[in-house]
C-alpha cells in the first residue's frame, strides 16, 4: 500500500513496517526483542522462537524493499532480563545477514531499562528527536515543531464495524494531521485500540494485506 | 445401638427450646464409629451442629485434655462466611465451658493471631481452600495436622463443579495422608447427584461414606408479580425496571425484604431505582454484592441481622451463609435460572417456626413468566440440578505441584499416589503426570533449549522450589478463581468502596459520573491501579458492568419450559403467570408459531442490519453457544459468509450481510450428529472459544498473574495477554497439554458436551419448521437487540475489512 504523506511517497507493509523510498529507509517500531526471554527469566514457561521469527520477518521486509537503512523507533529490547544469550545470538546472526545495513535506533522507554544493544551489533543509538525533513523520528507520538512525527510506543489497533454487526480489531498504522504512529513490530506485544477522528488516516493490517479504513473508505 | 447424648448437650438444645434432630444424632454416632459422609439439607436446618458437635461430644466423653492440638478443620468456600461460622461454633463451646481455642485463618487474619498460630494451632480452625493451600506450604505442616480428627467442608455444593473443588480434593488427600484417622464430613445443599458429590469429597478408594439427609424442607411458595399491562411490558428489557411499582408494594408489605438479582450491575440499577422512588427510605435500604468492600458488606449484614434494614438488593453474595432471621420476604428479579438456585434463595426467608419460605419472582421480560410457571412444575416433580466435578485439570495440578514443592518438596512417585487418591485425578495417566512434572521443572518440551529456565528444581530425587522470586510469585497468585484485572475504587479522602473491572474504568473520563456501592460518584483519576473518586450530586451516572459468567438456564428448568410452551401451543394456560403471558404467546403464534415439543423452530427475517436466522432449541445459553458456533461453521462451509452470533437461554441468532443457504445446509446435514468429532473443534476454533478459555488456565498454571501489591511497574514487563500466549503456544508448542485442556474445558464444562450431543440428537429427530417473519416475533426480539456477539467467518479478512469502517471517536 503506497500513499503520500507530507509530499513524500511511503509504502506500508503488512509485516508492520514503513518504507521511505527516497531515502531507502525502512522504519519499524516497538520490536521488543527478548520479551519471551524476559518471561522465562522470571520462570514463566513461554516457548522460544518468537524473537527469531520476528527477525526473519524483518529480513523479508529488508529483502523486499532493498532498504539501505533501518530506523528502529524505540523499545528495541524488551527488558534487561531479555538480553538472554539465545536472544542476542539470534539478533547477531540476523545482523550478519545484513552486515552492510545502516541501523539507527531511537531510544524508547523500555530501552532505558534494557540498555542499548551490544556494540558488536553496530547499531547507532540516539535520543529523540531525529529530524529528517519533512519527518521527525521519535519513540513517543507527540507533535513536533520541526516536522511531521513518525513514532511508535502506543501499539495502535483499530476496531472496525460492518454490516450484520461484524467487528474486528486489527493492528494499524495511524496518521493524524501532525503525527504518524506505526504498529508494534514485535509479535509478543499487545495493542491499544485507537479511535480515529475524521481527519485521521488509518490503515489496518488484515492477514497479509494493508487495507485503508476510515477516511479513505467511501 | 446409638450412644447416649451427654446431658450438657441435651441442655444446650433444651435452653433454646430445641431437641436434637434424628439426623444430627445419626451423624454424631457415625462420627464416633469413625465414618465419613455428607449431610445435605437446606440452609438453617442444623447441619452445622450435626457436624461440629461430634468431636465435641468425643472430647467430653473421652480425654478431656485441657488444650488439645488441632483436631477440627472447618473449610468454607467464602471468606465472608468465616466470621459467622466462628460465632456459631463458639456458642456451644462457651456455654458448655469447653476450653478449646477456636480461631480462623484467612487473608484477613491479623498478624498477631498469625504469629500465635505460627507457634501453636488452635484446637479448631476455620479457613478457606486458598488459605489452607498456603498453610500446607509450611515445612512443619505434617506435624501440625498430626492429631486432626475431623475435616468439615461447608457448602460443598458451592465448591463441587469448580476448580476450587478440585483444589479442596487435593488438600483433603494430603491431610488424610498425614492423619489417616481424620474423618471427612461435607455439608451441602441438596443436589440431583448426591452420591457423586459424596464420592468426590471422600476421595477415590475410600470406604463407602454415609449420606445423611437433614430436615426435609418445608413447603416453598413460589409466585410472581404480574405486570399490569402486557403491551407495555418490554420483551427484552433485562435492565428494565418497569415492575418497580409492584416491587415497591411488595417491599412495603414485608418487614425485611431481600431483593435478589442475577448480576451485580442489576443490584446497582435496582437500588438506584428504589431510592429514587422512595427517597425517604435512605438509610433503610442497602446494596450488597461481591465487588463491594468487606466493611460495607459487614455493615449491611449486621443491619440485616438486627432487623434495622427494610430492604437489601443483592446478588448470590447473600445466597450462602448464616441466617438473617428478620428476612420475611424474598424477591427474585429476572430469570430464576435453576431450580436449586431458586429454592436456596427462597430458603433465605421464613426462618420463624410455622412460617413457610416464599419467593416472589419479578419478571424482566414476558417469557420469564413461563419460567416461573415451569420452575414450580420442576419443584413439584423434584427435579433438582446436578453438579459435576471437574476431571483432572492440569493447570490446577501444575499450581498444586509448585505449592507442594515450596512446602518442603516431594518425591514424584509418592506424590503421584497421593494425587491419584483424589476423585478428580484418579485416572491421570503416567504421560500426563510426567508432562506436568516436566512443565513445572523445565518449562516443558518447548523449553528444552533453555537450560537456564527453572521453576521447580530437582535435587537428589526431591522436587523443590529454590528461587525466592518463584516462591513469592506463587504465594501471591495462588488460588483458582479467575478475575479480570480489577481496580480499587477509593474516595480521594481515603475510604475504599470496592473494586470494578479495569475495562470499565478505562471507558471513563475524568468528571464522568457512575453509580457504585449505591452511591453516585465522580471519577477523578487513575493512579496506582486505583480509581480515585469523589461524591457527586449527578443523577445520570452510568453503571459498571462486571463480566462474570452469565448463568445458563439449567436443563431441568429448560425442559419444564418446553413443556409449558407445548401446552400453550394447545391453548392451555395454567396458572396466573401463564394467563398473564398469554397475549405475548398468542402474538408469537400469530407472527410465527409456538414450537411443539417435537418441533424445531427456525425464524428468518431481513432488517437493515442484514439477514437474520433465529433458532430455538430452548436448552440454555451454554448449549446454545456451542450450537451457534457449530451451525455457523457448517453453513459457512457451503459459501464464503460471515456470521455474527448471539444467544440467550431460549435460542440463538445467526446474522449475516447476505442470505444464508439454510435449506441447503439442512439437506447437507446441518443438524446431523455425524461428523461432530471434527466439526465441533473446528467451529470452536473459528469462534476463538478455546482462546478465551485459555485465560483462566494461563492464570491458574502461573503463566499470567496480576502482580504484587504496589509493585505494578516491575510486573508490567512480564505481562502478556493470555490470548497472545495462546497464539504463541499454538505456534511454538502445539503439544502443550494446557492448550489441550483449553479445548477440553470448552467442550466439557463450557458447552456441557453431553448436553450438546443430546440436544443435537433431539433436534435432528425433530420436525424443522422454517418461518419467514414479516415482523419480529416476541421470541426473536431479545436476540435481535442483543449487542454481545461472537463471530465466525469463511471469508478473507481483507475482503471483510474493505466493507467495514472504523467507528469514529464518539
Amino acid at each position: 500500500m503506497t500513499f503520500t504523506l507530507q509530499g513524500e511517497s511511503l509504502t506500508l507493509f503488512p509485516e508492520r513496517g514503513v518504507y521511505w523510498p527516497k531515502t531507502q529507509t525502512l522504519l519499524v517500531a516497538d520490536t521488543h526483542w527478548g520479551k519471551a526471554a524476559t518471561m522465562r527469566a522470571a520462570a514463566i514457561p513461554v516457548p522460544g522462537g518468537t524473537t527469531a521469527d520476528d527477525l526473519s520477518r524483518l529480513s523479508r521486509l529488508l529483502d523486499r524493499t532493498r532498504a539501505r537503512r533501518l530506523v528502529l523507533l524505540g523499545d528495541v529490547i524488551h527488558a534487561r532480563q531479555g538480553r538472554a544469550p539465545q536472544t542476542l545470538a539470534a539478533v547477531a546472526e540476523w545482523r550478519s545477514h545484513h552486515h552492510t545495513l545502516d541501523i539507527l535506533m531511537i531510544r524508547g522507554n523500555h530501552d532505558r531499562g534494557a540498555g542499548d544493544p551490544p556494540d558488536e551489533l553496530n547499531i547507532r543509538c540516539c535520543n529523540a528527536p531525529v529530524v529528517e525533513p519533512p519527518f521527525v523520528f521519535q519513540h513517543f507520538p507527540t507533535e513536533s515543531p520541526e516536522g511531521y512525527t513518525l513514532a511508535g510506543h502506543t501499539h495502535p489497533a483499530v476496531r472496525l464495524h460492518g454490516k450484520g454487526r461484524q467487528r474486528a480489531t486489527l493492528p494499524c498504522f495511524l496518521f493524524t494531521p501532525r503525527v504518524g504512529v506505526l504498529p508494534a513490530f514485535g509479535s509478543m506485544t499487545g495493542a491499544a485500540i485507537v479511535y480515529p477522528r475524521s481527519e485521521d488516516q488509518v490503515f489496518a493490517i488484515a492477514e497479509g494485506e494493508v487495507v485503508a479504513v476510515g477516511r479513505d473508505l467511501n | 445401638m446409638p450412644a447416649a447424648i451427654p446431658k450438657p448437650i441435651r441442655d444446650f438444645f433444651a435452653h433454646r427450646g430445641w431437641k436434637p434432630f434424628a439426623f444430627q444424632k445419626e451423624v454424631w454416632d457415625a462420627y464416633r464409629r469413625g465414618e465419613s459422609g455428607l449431610i445435605h439439607a437446606a440452609t438453617g436446618t442444623g447441619k452445622t451442629y450435626a457436624a461440629w458437635l461430634g468431636p465435641v461430644i468425643e472430647w467430653m466423653q473421652g480425654d478431656g485434655e485441657a488444650n488439645p492440638p488441632l483436631r477440627v478443620l472447618w473449610i468454607t468456600p467464602l471468606r465472608a462466611l468465616v466470621a459467622d461460622t466462628e460465632n456459631a461454633l463458639q456458642l456451644p463451646l462457651t456455654e458448655l465451658n469447653i476450653p478449646w481455642r477456636l480461631e480462623s485463618r484467612t487473608g484477613d487474619t491479623k498478624a498477631s493471631i498469625k504469629a500465635k498460630q505460627q507457634k501453636r494451632l488452635p484446637t479448631a480452625l476455620v479457613t478457606t481452600p486458598e488459605s489452607l493451600a498456603l498453610f500446607l506450604t509450611r515445612e512443619d505442616a505434617p506435624e501440625l495436622f498430626r492429631d486432626l480428627r475431623l475435616i468439615i467442608v461447608d457448602e460443598w455444593h458451592e465448591l463441587l463443579g469448580s476448580k476450587r473443588g478440585v483444589q479442596t480434593e487435593l488438600e483433603l488427600a494430603r491431610l488424610r495422608k498425614w492423619s489417616p484417622q481424620a474423618r471427612t464430613w461435607g455439608l451441602s445443599a441438596t443436589l440431583g447427584n448426591m452420591t457423586t458429590a459424596m464420592a468426590t469429597l471422600l476421595g477415590a478408594g475410600a470406604p463407602q461414606g454415609r449420606l445423611v439427609r437433614g430436615v426435609v424442607p418445608k413447603t416453598v411458595l413460589i409466585d410472581a408479580l404480574l405486570p399490569a399491562e402486557m403491551e407495555r411490558f418490554p420483551w427484552a428489557g433485562h435492565l428494565g425496571v418497569n415492575m418497580l411499582p409492584q416491587v415497591l408494594t411488595a417491599i412495603e408489605e414485608g418487614q425485611t425484604t431481600l431483593v435478589f438479582t442475577n448480576t451485580r450491575s442489576q443490584t446497582e440499577i435496582w437500588y438506584q431505582a428504589i431510592l429514587e422512588a422512595r427517597p425517604e427510605w435512605a438509610g433503610q435500604i442497602a446494596v450488597h454484592h461481591g465487588s463491594l468492600e468487606r466493611k460495607i458488606r459487614d455493615f449491611v449484614e449486621d443491619g440485616l441481622r438486627a432487623g434495622s434494614l427494610r430492604c437489601v438488593v443483592c446478588t448470590s453474595s447473600l445466597d450462602l451463609g448464616v441466617d438473617f432471621t428478620p428476612v420475611d420476604r424474598v424477591l427474585q428479579i429476572g430469570s430464576p435460572k435453576g431450580v436449586a438456585r431458586l429454592l436456596q434463595r427462597a430458603g433465605r426467608s421464613g426462618h420463624r417456626p410455622g412460617v413457610p419460605s416464599r419467593v416472589t419472582c419479578v419478571p424482566t421480560h414476558a417469557f420469564e413468566l413461563v419460567e416461573v410457571a415451569a420452575v414450580r412444575d420442576a419443584v413439584k416433580a423434584g427435579s433438582i440440578e446436578s453438579r459435576y466435578p471437574v476431571e483432572r485439570p492440569l493447570d490446577l495440578l501444575s499450581q498444586w505441584v509448585v505449592n507442594i514443592a515450596i512446602g518442603g518438596g516431594f518425591e514424584a512417585d509418592e506424590l503421584l499416589a497421593e494425587i491419584r487418591s483424589t476423585n478428580s485425578y484418579k485416572d491421570i495417566t503416567e504421560a500426563e503426570w510426567h508432562w506436568v512434572l516436566d512443565f513445572v521443572t523445565r518449562g516443558g518440551e518447548a523449553l528444552r533449549a533453555y537450560p537456564e529456565f527453572h521453576r521447580v528444581t530437582q535435587r537428589d530425587g526431591r522436587y523443590l522450589v529454590e528461587d525466592r522470586m518463584v516462591r513469592r510469585r506463587h504465594l501471591l497468585s495462588i488460588g483458582t478463581i479467575v478475575s479480570d484485572a480489577s481496580m480499587d475504587v477509593r474516595y480521594l479522602t481515603g475510604g475504599r468502596l470496592g473494586s470494578v473491572e479495569e475495562s470499565f474504568i478505562a471507558r471513563l473520563r475524568p468528571g464522568d459520573a457512575f453509580h457504585f456501592a449505591g452511591k453516585a460518584l465522580e471519577f477523578v483519576r487513575v493512579r496506582e491501579m486505583t480509581a480515585w473518586v469523589k461524591k457527586t450530586k449527578a443523577s445520570d451516572g452510568i453503571i459498571p458492568r462486571w463480566d462474570g459468567s452469565r448463568m445458563p438456564l439449567s436443563s431441568e428448568l429448560a425442559a419444564a419450559v418446553r413443556n409449558r410452551l407445548d401446552e400453550a401451543r394447545n391453548h392451555i394456560f395454567r396458572g396466573p403467570e401463564m394467563q398473564s403471558v398469554r397475549p405475548v404467546l398468542e402474538t408469537q403464534a400469530e407472527t410465527s408459531m409456538i414450537p411443539a415439543r417435537e418441533q424445531f423452530l427456525i425464524e428468518r427475517v431481513r432488517t437493515s442490519e442484514g439477514h437474520h436466522l433465529f433458532f430455538y432449541p430452548f436448552e440454555g445459553r451454554l448449549v446454545h453457544e456451542g450450537l451457534e458456533a457449530l451451525m455457523a461453521w457448517r453453513i459457512s462451509r457451503l459459501k464464503p459468509i460471515t456470521f455474527s452470533m448471539s444467544c440467550n437461554d431460549y435460542g440463538f441468532e445467526l446474522l449475516a450481510p447476505d442470505p444464508a443457504p439454510i435449506e441447503r445446509a439442512i439437506e447437507h446435514g446441518l443438524l446431523s450428529p455425524a461428523g461432530l468429532v471434527d466439526d465441533i473443534p473446528a467451529s470452536l476454533n473459528a469462534a476463538e472459544m478455546a482462546r478465551r478459555q485459555f485465560r483462566e488456565i494461563a492464570r491458574v498454571a502461573g503463566l499470567t498473574f496480576n502482580g504484587y501489591p504496589g509493585q505494578n511497574k516491575s510486573v508490567r514487563q512480564l505481562q502478556a495477554s493470555s490470548g497472545l500466549l495462546f497464539d504463541v503456544f499454538t505456534r511454538y508448542d502445539s503439544g502443550n497439554l494446557l492448550l489441550n485442556q483449553a479445548h477440553r474445558e470448552v467442550l466439557e464444562r463450557q458447552l456441557e458436551r453431553s448436553r450438546l450431543g443430546q440436544t443435537l440428537e433431539r433436534l435432528s429427530s425433530s420436525k424443522i419448521e422454517i418461518v419467514d417473519l414479516k415482523r419480529p416475533s416476541p421470541l426473536c426480539f431479545p436476540l435481535l437487540v442483543d449487542r454481545t456477539r461472537n463471530r465466525i467467518s469463511s471469508e478473507k479478512l481483507a475482503d471483510r475489512v474493505r466493507r467495514m469502517r472504523a467507528r469514529a471517536e464518539a
